[in-house]
């Protein structure tokens, strides 16, 4: 077949799986948009289109990420980027085992090994890890004095009882050594000019989220303090940006009333299929890595329209259609860890032969307006 | 097309034109000339008032500040709604899509975003092309970056490499202008400083505040940017500020500078509560120190949020936030601080506040250079201009206001004693003619022949605060989108920005210190045309000559 044939084939069929699904989704009462590993352009045309279908945004790897955002909401947030992490802190406390487990050249990053940009105290700087061991040498940064606070203790405890070490309160444990530990710890943290607490809020309950928040907002009474959360997988942090700044409100929002509504159970990818309250998924899985595992227990008959730059296997009634790969296929706008913010990556190996999350999306919403389908949601 | 706007009062002070006649707008653009031609669409404007489409020179928008924000309080519409506000009960009524449409509802055109981080310049610039309707700018902030401070270290200025990294700066953010947000106050508090002043030494870089603010004004007057430098200076919101903010004015050398917010600054230390108005005091500095502007940041009563790169100051502020919570956010140069707060008419510093922003206004001699602002959402959310127009412009609402506030705040304040009353056209100086001269944005502010068609009309009435909330027509580059107070067609506008040469050493300069110490290279962040998918998205203003 000849290259122009196979691209007017694949037109085709990507003009017939856009109407398919443009009906589909015009006669969805309360579709689900979830998955949502895309760039900015993506998300944003996500969460056009569902708000004008009165649908639902989810995203699959944010549920650490929305617990930190209610703690937020509840009581704020005192974060600090990575730069000011890597070059100013004198003072690292890695909470829990998935910060180095997610990124196992996270502690050579922090500590880069030369000198950084000018920063408070004259301490040395100095690492602790609070319940984990210390990794293997080679991802350990050179020289860094470092203190591994482990043991029987759950996490949780780890680190309320590090919080009342901190606060000098008194706490009742057994085990000498690790009081004494605890206490070395919290005299650190109270002597340090900078102190921050790395974590991946995947990781975290609530109750915990506050604590590490509280003891920051104990020690910034009298030293610099901060924490350092990291970033949720598939662009997680940048499209719950961006639905901030389209809707005031971060994902697992629904658009059916008239007031966008935000709730982290009721708004849950998992629940709203399983219980059947959404009719209709689309889900977006358009970045690097492993594809992401949709949830199973769909019922019968609730029609999928898959966004994928993976191989993927179609369910009966299910509409695949293959997009481009943010930042390989096309040029992307994802939120970068290491400026703490949205940035633009360019394309590893442009490829123009699928179409992006947003093109595909953004048809299928003339295509429901211009059919003249589908009900006004949220504004 | 030829379009009419037939036989209302035009209000235009940069062309001297105060009566009763029509304005005629064709290709997007106003045109003078038109005789012996028959419009294609007619619009009776008899008995109504036509402006300039309004510009707002300094209100948060958009960008990580804003938006950490609204991830703090999205319950921020409600509350404010519940208290009276004229703002949709909703979560979206700050977004970027709701912004835009109340915006040019109200008569505005262009607004300014005042606080770009440089790193995520296309954060604020993505959210910034999420607005309808009206065109808008960005300020970048510099100033208690380390990049900067080094070139200052000690002093001693290495001005040629401050002048292209500041162009670097403004070209890769797509910024029209600069910020400086309390000039080395945010680096002073990485070192866990708590207050900072005027003559200060930042730690370890021993550059004095001052010494920031001038060179900042010489790189920018250098590089012919037209917008000077838009200050805000040390001790935001401190009893006797107003003394720094003179010394401040003082330091200025003749260069231009603008001001912002500068209500905030307007407070002596006199009186039993060791806190009074220094508006007097402050205008006359203004007033005389020619070569300055400044923004009001009015205060109005009711819930808000405070958002500021002044991390210093909003550390401070903690304390008052309510609801009760706060977020900081410690980033690359100065960071971000957003602090809830509910100005209260029976609080007698509020109320203070309140009177000594009016006061600002009717105390300028020179109305081309003092603006309209609340400095969104920090004095007031922008919903609120309606009402800040109409005590500005009628003296008995300014007295049914009073009369509600402490005995002590009428007998400290002096506005009671103020008659002046601002004239539509005085209006339409602060918050069209003036806001585009400072920007360098020459093609609107008037209606001018060769201006762009943004037109505001609005019906003339006794009530201000209803006049001005909802425009009877706006035209936004000649498109009729507002009709009778509603957005009649979303349309999109542009964003304005400066493109300052630089020598070439500087990419190089930037890309090696970005890559040592973030492991960072700077065309992440580097603001392009693909932020939007409009291809005429950005446009370039000329630099001065």
């Amino acid at each position: 077949m000849s290259a122009l044939k196979k691209a007017q084939g694949r037109r085709l069929n990507l003009d017939s799986a856009l109407e398919r699904a443009a009906e589909l989704l015009a006669r969805a009462r309360f579709p689900l948009f979830g998955g949502l590993f895309t760039d900015i352009d993506g998300a944003t045309a996500a969460l056009a289109l569902a708000q004008k279908l009165g649908g639902v945004i989810d995203h699959a790897a944010s549920s650490g990420h929305l617990r930190a955002t209610r703690v937020m909401r509840e009581t704020g947030a005192t974060p600090a980027s990575y730069g000011e992490v890597r070059n100013r802190t004198d003072t690292i406390v890695v909470i829990g085992k998935s910060p180095l487990t997610r990124d196992p050249e996270l502690l050579k990053k922090l500590f880069p090994g030369e000198p950084g940009l000018p920063r408070p105290g004259k301490n040395k700087r100095e690492l602790i890890l609070l319940g984990l061991d210390k990794p293997s040498a080679s991802t350990m940064p050179k020289g860094v004095p470092t203190t591994a606070i482990n043991g029987k203790a759950s996490l949780p405890d780890l680190v309320a009882l590090l919080a009342a070490a901190t606060r000098e309160g008194r706490f009742d444990i057994r085990d000498k050594a690790l009081r004494a530990q605890l206490e070395a710890a919290g005299k650190r943290l109270r002597n340090s000019a900078f102190a921050v607490f790395v974590y991946d809020p995947a990781e975290l309950n609530e109750p915990v989220l506050h604590t590490v928040l509280e003891t920051v907002r104990h020690l910034v009474k009298t030293t610099r303090a901060a924490t350092f959360s990291l970033a949720a997988p598939g662009n997680g942090d940048g499209v719950n940006l961006c639905a901030t700044w389209t809707c005031g409100l971060p994902v697992r929002t629904s658009f059916a009333r008239k007031v966008p509504e935000n709730n982290l159970w009721a708004y849950d990818t998992g629940r709203l299929l399983k219980s059947g309250e959404a009719d209709a998924l689309v889900w977006i899985d358009a970045l690097e890595g492993e594809p992401v595992e949709r949830p199973k227990d769909a019922p019968k008959g609730a029609p999928a329209i898959v966004l994928t730059s993976k191989p993927a296997k179609a369910g009966r009634g299910d509409v695949v259609i293959q997009v481009g790969c943010a930042a390989r296929d096309h040029d992307a706008a994802l939120y970068l860890p290491p400026i703490a913010g949205i940035g633009v990556v360019k394309a590893a190996k442009p490829n123009k032969d699928n179409p992006t999350v947003a093109e595909v999306l953004n048809r299928i919403a003339e295509l429901i307006e211009s059919k003249g389908l589908g009900k006004k949601g949220a504004a | 097309m030829l379009i009419q706007l037939k036989g209302g009062r035009v209000i235009d002070p940069v062309n001297n034109r105060d009566g009763v006649g029509d304005v005629f707008i064709e290709d997007g653009r106003i045109v003078g000339n038109t005789e012996g031609r028959t419009p294609d669409e007619v619009h009776d404007v008899t008995g109504k008032i036509v402006m300039a489409g309004a510009i707002d020179v300094h209100s948060h928008i958009a960008g990580t500040n804003v938006t950490l924000g609204r991830q703090l309080m999205p319950e921020l519409p409600l509350l404010a709604a519940e208290g009276g506000q004229p703002i949709l009960p909703s979560p979206a009524a700050l977004g970027s899509y709701a912004t835009g449409i109340r915006y040019a509802e109200m008569g505005y055109t262009t607004v300014i975003e005042p606080a770009m981080i440089p790193t995520h310049a296309i954060e604020a610039q993505t959210e910034l092309a999420a607005i309808p309707i009206i065109d808008t700018a960005g300020l970048v902030i510099l100033g208690n970056d380390d990049y900067t401070l080094e070139l200052l270290r000690g002093g001693r200025v290495k001005s040629d490499e401050l002048k292209d990294y500041v162009a670097w700066t403004l070209s890769h953010s797509k910024a029209i202008g600069l910020k400086v947000i309390n000039a080395g106050g945010s680096e002073a508090f990485k070192f866990n400083a708590r207050t900072f002043d005027l003559d200060e030494e930042v730690p370890d870089y021993g550059v004095t505040s001052r010494g920031i603010v001038d060179a900042m004004q010489k790189a920018v007057a250098d590089l012919g940017v037209p917008h000077p430098p838009h200050v805000h200076c040390n001790n935001l919101g401190i009893a006797g500020n107003v003394e720094t903010a003179v010394a401040t004015l003082e330091a200025t050398q003749g260069l231009p500078i603008h001001f912002a917010h500068i209500q905030f600054y307007g407070y002596g230390d006199e009186g039993e509560k060791g806190f009074s108005s220094g508006a007097a005091r402050l205008m006359e500095a203004v007033n005389k120190h020619k070569n300055a502007t400044v923004d009001v940041g009015q205060v109005m009563f009711g819930q808000t949020i405070t958002v500021s790169g002044d991390i210093l100051r909003q550390f401070d502020g903690r304390r008052a936030a309510n609801p009760k919570k706060w977020a900081l956010n410690q980033g690359e140069g100065n960071g971000t601080g957003v602090v809830p707060y509910h100005y209260k008419s029976k609080s007698f510093v509020n109320a203070m506040q309140w009177a000594i922003g009016l006061e600002i206004f009717l105390l300028a001699q020179d109305p081309w250079r003092v603006l309209f602002s609340t400095d969104h959402p920090n004095g007031a959310l922008f919903v609120r201009y309606p009402e800040i127009m109409h005590l500005l412009m009628d003296k008995d609402e300014r007295a049914r206001w009073l009369d509600g506030l402490p005995e002590a705040a009428r007998q400290h304040s002096n506005l009671a004693e103020i008659t002046r009353e601002l004239t539509l056209s005085e209006l339409a100086v602060i918050t069209r003619g003036a806001p585009a001269k400072l920007l360098g944005l020459t093609d609107r502010g008037h209606l001018g022949p060769g201006a762009i068609a943004d037109v505001a009309v609005y019906t003339e009435q006794k009530n201000k605060t209803k006049m001005f909330s909802a425009a009877d027509f706006v035209f936004k580059a000649g498109n009729l989108v507002v009709r009778k107070g509603n957005v009649v067609r979303v349309t999109w506008g542009r964003c304005y920005h400066v493109e300052p040469g630089f020598d070439a050493q500087i990419e190089k300069r930037v890309k090696a210190y970005y890559d040592r110490y973030f492991g960072v290279d700077p065309s992440w962040f580097g603001v392009t045309d693909a932020v939007t998918h409009r291809p005429d998205r950005f446009a370039t203003i000329p630099l001065k000559s």
